[in-house]
């Protein structure tokens, strides 16, 4: 018993107090639906934050480098802990942001927080994972927890839409079991740690690779990459908004989080596997921008800018050195912000018109500027324009290839263009807003969790770039732990 | 002199937009314009500080600042920080833009009708972007500031132009962000070699050019032609120009003042600073073709100059036309093309706002820009045509007008040249006589169709200049007689930066 409550409070005690919560909630479901359903946001809030302060209180050892807990199961390094902040902050916005979600379903809101708890849970486990069981738990549980987020929505296609979602994901996580079971029948092993020790012995390069490509079917799919591609415009568009905003942002660190666990592990035994990488993210960017420029609806434009966004970091973490990784970590920092003001000012203006085609942005500078300026700057950090955090983010990355060698440069510059063409994808909202027509559109002021996070994420992303200094040595500290 | 600080002179017109776009600020025209002017004559007067007390001897940069937040340096870690200072060619064009920028405010009053906040906050930010890039001594906040330079310049073009600016402005965007993929990749690519083979992590442009010959040929090529294409976009040569006679058709008129007398300089001293300082020897290899590109771009734009019928558009491509004076100019490699060449760009900026000038007074009085609407408003405004005569003067290269020294200087330049091609070179200098017959061609036939032939029925009752435009174009005119007497008071300035240059070309 004393080693369980050991093991806990090294490596696991964030995803306690998250169980304890979720377990509160469905109870909490029982009993008190439609009255007291505003309660339900203000107890995830304490969950999350207790999280969070948790996560803080975690033992790094920087000698000791990994603390195994459970017997192998879970591991809990410096590079998890900065992922599962990354996470928890994340999931605290998206909170914020479901207010009015709940508002128009008060009798399943404790429902609903207790689902959203449960994915951010298993996204955690996910990237804490310390052998291929728990990683396959984890990632089938994130799956289904996706799927009955996407149920919540009022919209009609949207049960038809999640249930899409749904098969394929199913499929995708079969293909990963698949892989595992090769894996397995090479080794003999599902820790990760007995996995590496008996790759150092023995290499088998065809099986290896066999089974690696497979393994990664799940994330690709998850973070929207192309030949995963087709789900995600129909998937956000029937969504409702903060679940949207949940897919296009909490999937992205924990895949990110688990393809560079599990590239660490192979990558020394199958180097054909960076060209593999820094071609899909190219081909990513370039087909998902085309889509973008082409979209009238801004989820639809959002759900492409969030395939995008996952190519550029595959590319970074495809030519994976030291530079590559701490460069998807500050990128993942940086779009976390970014991604999330550009939600919750998206957010905002639903609940006020209940519309959201990029037409009806039109002409919005002359009755809100605060508003526009703020939306337009998180906006350019997701473009990665000048003054905004996604420029530096961008300028550490791409040189982290560009340091790699001269082989990638041709790949660099092809996905530099189409990063261009997404840019006019971004620019047409922009541009929709200061348009000078009249409109009827009205931003509702009274809505102050959402836009306290938008401007807060605004001003977060200006932030990031004076000081990226000290961000970017923090980032560096932590990729030299993996 | 410590007094004066470039941080100041960059992120000042930052902090004055936005402090005229806090709700709060008055939102009536007249005080908005008149804050705008009162600070624009405050910074020019900053900036010409900058050059009464600059050190013409020094050799290398000077009034050296760094930007730091709380003693913290901007991206330390990856040698990069945000390093300002001036040179003799770079302390000339920051003068030039805080001037520019004044005499637009000056004439802004009659062509903006609306939005008037936004359009003096956004000209504002414009000037900051530039400064930037003039001011920058590192490789990525240059790049920066060359990104941020077309956000508000977008919406300068799309908000307060014609019917038809969205288009052009965005065909101008959209080929501009293209163009800064090369030279964001070029960047990129110099840095990293350049880490590789040095091992000291820096994207300072002087340490960068110390040692160029730790590069090999093809890939100092490679990133040559990658800066080439970002840069010959904005200055603007043949080739890549057809973005610029559309723009400036369509954007109203202070806009026009505004791209011609400003953002064209930056081109060519993109190409001064990297093309040229980072890889002389290539510069040297490249130089023939450089010279006949420049001499074709003379020919073929002052053809298709004369074959347009309006008035913009002639303006616009006589620019490009002169612009390949300062190509020629650059690639001869000896001292007084190089002079010649910094000059004449700094004289174009002036003449060609000065002419943008004199078609904002006709297009504001006309509402039209076509030749075949206009003729004979010399009659009704008189004060108008004497001075664009003096104007249209200058932009020919009359003597003791400003572009005749530096006509002149690149001429004897390419005939005096060294380069190994003399038969090329000869003949290029012969074409280049034969093009100053070419210019007074088209400008003259501009001044002519507006000012001298018949004058129409519906202009009879036009009024003459107002007390802003003579105001305006009385300054100009100044400047283009007081620099055309006096002609050594500009190069002397940048003297001891082309000896410098001269030093790495080893010529």
């Amino acid at each position: 018993m004393n080693n369980v409550w050991n093991d806990i409070l090294n490596a696991y005690l964030p995803e306690s107090i998250l169980i304890i919560f979720i377990i509160f909630n469905l109870a909490a479901s029982l009993f008190f639906n439609t009255y007291l359903y505003k309660l339900s946001k203000w107890f995830t809030l304490l969950g999350i934050s207790l999280a969070l302060g948790a996560t803080f209180f975690l033992p790094i050892d920087p000698d000791n480098m990994e603390i195994f807990a459970f017997s192998g199961e879970i591991v809990s390094n410096i590079y998890t802990v900065f992922y599962k902040i990354l996470i928890l902050m994340c999931s605290f916005c998206l909170t914020l942001l479901s207010g009015y979600f709940i508002r128009e379903k008060r009798d399943r809101a404790f429902e609903y927080f207790s689902v959203f708890l449960c994915a951010v849970l298993f996204s955690m486990c996910m990237i804490s994972s310390g052998d291929l069981a728990c990683l396959f738990l984890s990632v089938e549980g994130f799956g289904l927890c996706c799927y009955l987020l996407l149920n919540f929505s009022k919209s009609p296609d949207a049960k038809q839409l999640s249930f899409g979602y749904f098969v394929q994901g199913a499929v995708a996580a079969l293909l990963f079991l698949f892989g595992v079971s090769y894996l397995y029948g090479l080794c003999g092993q599902i820790g990760f740690a007995q996995v590496s020790e008996y790759l150092l012995q023995n290499n088998s390069f065809v099986l290896l690779s066999f089974s690696f490509v497979l393994m990664l079917c799940p994330f690709f799919f998850k973070l929207g990459l192309v030949p995963f591609s087709s789900w995600i415009s129909d998937t956000f568009e029937g969504a409702g908004y903060p679940i949207a905003a949940f897919m296009s942002s909490i999937p992205v660190f924990a895949c990110f989080g688990v393809i560079s666990r599990l590239l660490l592990l192979f990558i020394n035994y199958i180097p054909v596997l960076k060209l593999v990488f820094v071609c899909i993210g190219m081909f990513t960017i370039i087909c998902s921008s085309l889509c973008a420029i082409r979209q009238t609806g801004v989820k639809r434009m959002l759900a492409y800018s969030m395939s995008v966004q996952s190519g550029i970091m595959l590319l970074g973490l495809g030519v994976f050195s030291v530079f590559s990784l701490s460069g998807v970590l500050f990128y993942l920092m940086c779009y976390m912000f970014a991604n999330i003001g550009v939600w919750a000012a998206i957010i905002l203006f639903y609940i006020s018109t209940k519309r959201g085609d990029i037409e009806d942005y039109n002409g919005l500078i002359f009755h809100r500027p605060y508003y526009v300026i703020a939306f337009t700057t998180v906006l350019i950090a997701l473009a990665g324009l000048a003054p905004t955090s996604g420029f530096v983010s961008k300028l550490y990355l791409f040189s982290a290839v560009a340091r790699a060698g001269f082989l990638f440069l041709p790949f660099l510059i092809i996905s530099m263009l189409g990063c261009v063409i997404m840019i006019f994808a971004y620019w047409k909202l922009i541009r929709a807003m200061f348009r000078r027509v009249e409109t009827d559109a009205v931003i509702n002021t009274q809505i102050v969790s959402s836009k306290f996070i938008l401007y807060a994420c605004a001003l977060a992303t200006v932030l990031i770039c004076i000081f990226a200094d000290k961000i970017i040595q923090l980032c560096q500290s932590v990729a030299y732990y993996l | 002199m410590n007094f004066l600080s470039l941080i100041t002179l960059i992120f000042a017109p930052i902090a004055a937009a936005i402090l005229m776009l806090v709700p709060k600020f008055p939102n009536h025209q007249v005080k908005v314009r008149r804050f705008a002017k009162a600070f624009a004559s405050v910074h020019f007067i900053y900036a010409l500080l900058f050059l009464v007390f600059f050190d013409t001897g020094l050799y290398g940069m000077s009034y050296e600042k760094e930007l730091t937040f709380f003693n913290i340096s901007w991206l330390k870690s990856m040698g990069i920080s945000a390093k300002f200072a001036l040179d003799g060619i770079s302390v000339l064009m920051v003068v030039l833009t805080s001037f520019i920028v004044l005499i637009t405010f000056v004439l802004s009053k009659m062509h903006v009708r609306r939005k008037h906040k936004l359009y003096y906050s956004m000209v504002l930010l414009f000037e900051s972007a530039i400064l930037g890039i003039l001011c920058s001594k590192d490789m990525f906040m240059f790049f920066v500031f060359w990104e941020l330079s077309l956000i508000p310049l977008y919406f300068l073009i799309s908000q307060w132009g014609n019917s038809e600016a969205r288009s052009a402005a965005m065909k101008f965007t959209l080929a501009s962000f293209c163009a800064n993929v090369f030279l964001f990749f070029a960047m990129l690519i110099l840095y990293y070699y350049n880490f590789a083979v040095s091992n000291v992590l820096t994207a300072n442009i002087e340490s960068l050019s110390m040692d160029e010959n730790i590069y090999p040929v093809w890939f100092q090529v490679t990133v040559f032609v990658n800066f080439l294409i970002g840069f010959v976009l904005r200055v603007p040569f043949v080739f890549f120009h057809s973005w610029f006679p559309d723009v400036q058709s369509k954007a109203s008129a202070p806009v026009n003042i505004l791209i011609s007398g400003t953002l064209l300089c930056t081109g060519v001293y993109g190409l001064i600073r990297f093309n040229m300082q980072i890889f002389p020897e290539i510069f040297k290899m490249f130089a023939p073709v450089l010279m006949c590109w420049g001499v074709f771009n003379i020919i073929y734009a002052g053809a298709l100059s004369i074959l347009q019928t309006e008035i913009k558009k002639i303006a616009s491509y006589a620019q490009i036309s002169m612009m390949g004076f300062v190509m020629i100019g650059l690639a001869c490699l000896n001292q007084v093309g190089f002079n010649g060449a910094v000059f004449m760009t700094l004289a174009l900026a002036v003449v060609f706002a000065a002419l943008f000038a004199v078609i904002s007074a006709v297009q504001f009085r006309t509402k039209t820009t076509y030749l075949t609407a206009l003729g004979g408003l010399g009659q009704v405004m008189p004060k108008c045509m004497y001075f664009s005569l003096i104007i249209c003067f200058g932009a020919i290269g009359v003597p003791f007008l400003i572009t005749f020294a530096p006509k002149l200087m690149i001429l004897s330049g390419a005939i005096l040249s060294n380069l190994e091609e003399q038969l090329l070179v000869k003949i290029v200098a012969i074409i280049g006589l034969l093009s100053i017959i070419f210019a007074s061609g088209y400008i003259m036939y501009l001044f002519y169709k507006i000012f001298c032939s018949v004058l129409l029925e519906q202009w009879k009752r036009l009024k003459d200049l107002s007390i802003q435009e003579m105001s305006v174009m009385s300054a100009l005119c100044l400047v283009i007689i007081y620099f055309g007497v006096y002609p050594m008071s500009v190069i002397q300035v940048y003297q001891s930066v082309s000896n410098l240059l001269l030093d790495i070309l080893q010529v």
